[in-house]
């Protein structure tokens, strides 16, 4: 259109002086928070861990041994391959993860649930649900009523036996004894670790073959899953050569070696073929051994931190120097338990109530801004709540274990919902459309639809709203949860401490220039540690969810 | 037409084909015509008996009607085309046959229409019923994150229906031109395919619980060129088996595979509805024939 005629000299300038001052401005907001958040997470660290303690030999041996290979392998992993480098360092942090998992689970193995009742508890529960699969797969000729009550009725045979709890009150006697009574009361019961290996490398099994059949096929998967369950009771047998218990060994190969061999497996050896990764995480793990190994042989000092297997091993004492957390850590881990189970299914169900089945009228959107406003509300409030219904109207005794998660997945249940009901919502509604343009039921596109879809994002909801429970100090207080346990809890009805708890005592009660320094920090510690692992856990979900979604 | 349909006949043919009144005591939700074609045998032409048929539907949403008193037949065993400007109402008559409608709040339909004679907006109708024996495929191919097997068995595991799944899977992709691209990845997920693949998956999946009728909605606006004849051809070859009503943007498209066209125009009123070839060579309305030479619209 243009033509020669009119040149355009100059196009002039668009002014972008407020915009680079607005940029400035939120730079040093962003920075302030960071630069804050980290000095403090420093300084805590420092007193926690005390690295100026350490022998500089000790720093030299595992710069040489681990920081150096790592950063050189790291940088030519990462230029051959950016894909090979993020395999690599996620492996070593789910080595890492597992790990601190695996001393979870086994906390609770070996000091919570006695092996016996946990092993006729898993097959009571195992074998009715086998038998319900079973049901399901036969449903084309089989009414849904009639299953579900054959399903209801094998559970609570198999769990309460007949005539159970129902008959109890009326009198009635125990005739047949449940499947988990029955188990319980064999004269000869094997030893405690193939009861344990058999549990958890049942799990294990099964959770690997369920996933190596969704990578390769389903004859594969059932090959690994036999691997994986028969390695977890190799392992017990194998343990006591290198200095491990039976029991803890099988925890560590099922909860640890499995899920990361697992893993190794997939990014390594299948198409992904990122091989340069494994040898990238071979690097870190065999670097953080062999600089161990060094510095012991040489007689290099670590550091005296206080976060130490004695630490995390014992109870409470008067002097800071022998204090631990282990009964708060193992009430934090029962209280989680607690608190996810209660809150999970409640959470999601009126989620999944609001989204898909509620009608759009005054009730609904009245509980909408209901459930908005109860996810501000204080925690102390919550606290007050538990003590009022749970412990002075229900008659609970205060600051059990099932007190104690009640109140906390009351605390936690509005940000379920909200975050639940965010991840229905982004399911794409073309999607509900093909359901139900194909003649679904609303049942029938939650079920086979929106949930499956939406399942990635509810979990992560979840886990970062457990993240706020484990936190927690003022409920607990409020129902009267006992400052310093010396055991762990061995049953709901068992009072409960929790690490926020240990160290607010450590902080309040014992109030000393010595456990402000010693214990309090690596408290702290710990209970940061934990939150971040199960933050990473729902931070690799939600990037899996970003990434298929 | 269907094996399953067969075996689903009532007793009460007769007051199928004509589109009578519906039987209000009768236990079936829509009543079953009887699929062995009456062929008249001097012209060999198949008389068509009429599967849908709309008397004076009107929708609205909320105060804005969308359509106003759309009376029209549309025969089985054919393509019909509905066609007009964006807005004009033309896929909110295709989720009226199906009752998709239903799951608006702000829509309300009324006036009468007929699927195989029993009126689909009878208060004995249950839509999920209805949508079983109607299948739909979508404007943007909506595949379930599920495996290309479970994608085209979703309508059967629904209905609880039995039978050889295998069978039943490779017949609905091959009927819908997919097989040969997928028999080998069966157990990949239908996102993973291409565009207009994942349309023809949606197409098999539609197919294969064996609908009476096919609604598409724009089935081809998202693809390009060449997915979008793969589509056409394939609509043609359905046409044999199901009774295809089509919503298109495109007038080529509707004149080359379509057997009668519904031309809608803006307000939501049925201006014209003819066999496709009257409609394109010589329209009774002003109206359309400026539609169709693109003097508006």
């Amino acid at each position: 259109m243009a033509t020669g005629s009119s040149q355009i000299e100059d196009f002039g300038q668009v002014s972008r002086t407020v915009g680079t001052i607005f940029r400035y401005l939120i730079l040093a907001a962003t920075l302030f928070g960071i630069v804050v958040l980290a000095a403090l997470l420093v300084y805590v660290a420092n007193d926690a861990l005390q690295p100026a303690t350490a022998d500089p030999g000790w720093y030299l041996t595992f710069f040489l041994t681990l920081v150096a290979p790592t950063a050189l392998v790291g940088w030519a992993v990462h230029r051959r391959g950016p894909a090979a480098f993020t395999f690599g360092s996620f492996l070593v942090g789910l080595l890492v993860v597992s790990l601190m998992f695996s001393g979870g689970v086994g906390l609770l193995v070996v000091d919570v649930v006695p092996p016996l009742v946990g092993f006729s508890f898993a097959i009571a529960i195992a074998v009715p649900t086998a038998i319900s699969v079973f049901l399901t797969r036969y449903s084309h000729r089989i009414g849904f009523t009639s299953r579900l009550s054959a399903t209801a009725f094998v559970f609570y045979l198999s769990l309460f036996g007949l005539p159970g709890p129902i008959g109890s009150p009326i009198g009635v006697p125990q005739v047949v004894p449940s499947l988990a009574r029955a188990i319980q009361s064999i004269p000869v019961i094997p030893v405690d670790w193939m009861m344990v290996g058999t549990v958890l490398g049942g799990i294990g099994g099964a959770v690997v073959g369920s996933y190596v059949a969704g990578v390769r096929d389903a004859r594969t998967g059932l090959v690994a899953g036999g691997l994986a369950f028969a390695a977890t009771l190799v392992s017990a047998v194998v343990g006591p050569f290198v200095g491990l218990n039976p029991v803890p060994s099988t925890v560590l190969t099922a909860v640890t070696v499995l899920p990361t061999a697992t893993y190794a497996w997939r990014g390594a050896f299948t198409e992904e073929r990122r091989p340069a990764g494994l040898g990238f995480a071979a690097v870190v793990v065999g670097g953080a051994l062999v600089g161990a190994a060094a510095t012991s042989t040489l007689g290099f000092a670590g550091p005296q931190s206080w976060v130490d297997w004695q630490f995390l091993t014992s109870a409470h004492s008067g002097s800071a120097e022998n204090a631990g957390l282990y009964p708060a850590i193992g009430g934090s881990i029962l209280l989680m338990a607690t608190v996810a189970a209660l809150s999970f299914p409640i959470g999601v169900g009126a989620a999944v109530y609001l989204e898909e089945y509620a009608p759009d009228n005054r009730l609904t959107r009245f509980v909408d801004v209901n459930i908005s406003n109860l996810a501000g509300v204080p925690s102390v409030v919550y606290g007050l709540l538990g003590l009022g219904v749970f412990v002075t109207y229900l008659g609970q005794a205060a600051g059990t274990v099932i007190v104690g998660g009640a109140t906390l997945a009351l605390l936690i249940l509005p940000i379920v919902i909200i975050s639940s009901r965010e991840a229905i919502r982004s399911v794409p509604s073309n999607m509900r459309q093909a359901s139900y343009g194909m003649g679904a039921t609303r049942w029938q596109t939650v079920k086979n639809v929106i949930l499956p879809e939406a399942f990635p994002g509810i979990l992560t909801g979840t886990i970062l709203a457990l993240g706020r429970a484990i936190g927690e100090t003022a409920p607990l207080i409020m129902i009267a949860a006992p400052n310093v346990v010396f055991s762990l809890p061995t049953a709901l009805e068992s009072k409960v401490s929790a690490m926020p708890l240990q160290v607010y005592a450590w902080s309040s009660l014992f109030a000393s220039e010595d456990f402000y320094t010693k214990a309090v920090p690596a408290g702290v510690v710990v209970l940061l540690a934990v939150l971040l692992a199960m933050n990473s856990i729902a931070i690799v979900l939600r990037n899996r969810f970003e990434r298929t979604g | 037409m269907s094996q399953q349909n067969t075996d689903e006949q009532t007793t009460s043919e007769q007051d199928a084909g004509d589109g009578g009144s519906p039987d209000p005591t009768d236990d079936e939700m829509l009543i079953q015509t009887d699929v062995s074609e009456s062929v008249d045998e001097t012209s060999g032409t198949r008389r068509r008996e009429t599967v849908v048929r709309a008397e004076h539907v009107d929708v609205w949403y909320d105060d804005n009607q969308a359509l106003s008193d759309i009376t029209m037949e549309i025969p089985e065993q054919s393509v019909t085309a509905m066609v007009g400007p964006s807005g004009c109402g033309k896929s909110t008559f295709l989720r009226c046959i199906n009752r998709m409608n239903d799951l608006i709040d702000s829509a309300r339909v009324e006036g009468d229409l007929y699927l195989r004679g029993k009126n689909v907006y009878d208060d004995d109708v249950d839509p999920v019923a209805l949508r079983r024996r109607v299948g739909m495929v979508f404007q943007k191919p909506n595949p379930f994150p599920k495996s290309i097997y479970d994608n085209v068995t979703y309508g059967l595991e629904i209905q609880d229906k039995g039978g050889d799944y295998d069978e039943i899977v490779e017949r609905s992709l091959k009927r819908a031109a997919l097989w040969d691209e997928v028999n080998d990845q069966l157990d990949e997920s239908g996102l993973e395919l291409s565009g207009g693949q994942q349309q023809r998956l949606c197409i098999a999946r539609a197919i294969a619980p064996d609908p009476e009728v096919l609604l598409m909605d724009e089935p081809a606006s998202a693809l390009d060129p060449v997915a979008t004849s793969q589509i056409e051809d394939l609509i043609e070859e359905l046409a044999r088996d199901y009774t295809v009503v089509i919503v298109t943007h495109n007038m080529q498209q509707a004149a080359r595979i379509s057997d009668q066209t519904a031309v809608f125009l803006t307000g939501g009123e049925l201006v014209e509805f003819d066999d496709t070839q009257k409609i394109f060579e010589n329209p009774e309305s002003q109206r359309v024939e400026d539609y169709i030479t693109g003097k508006f619209g």
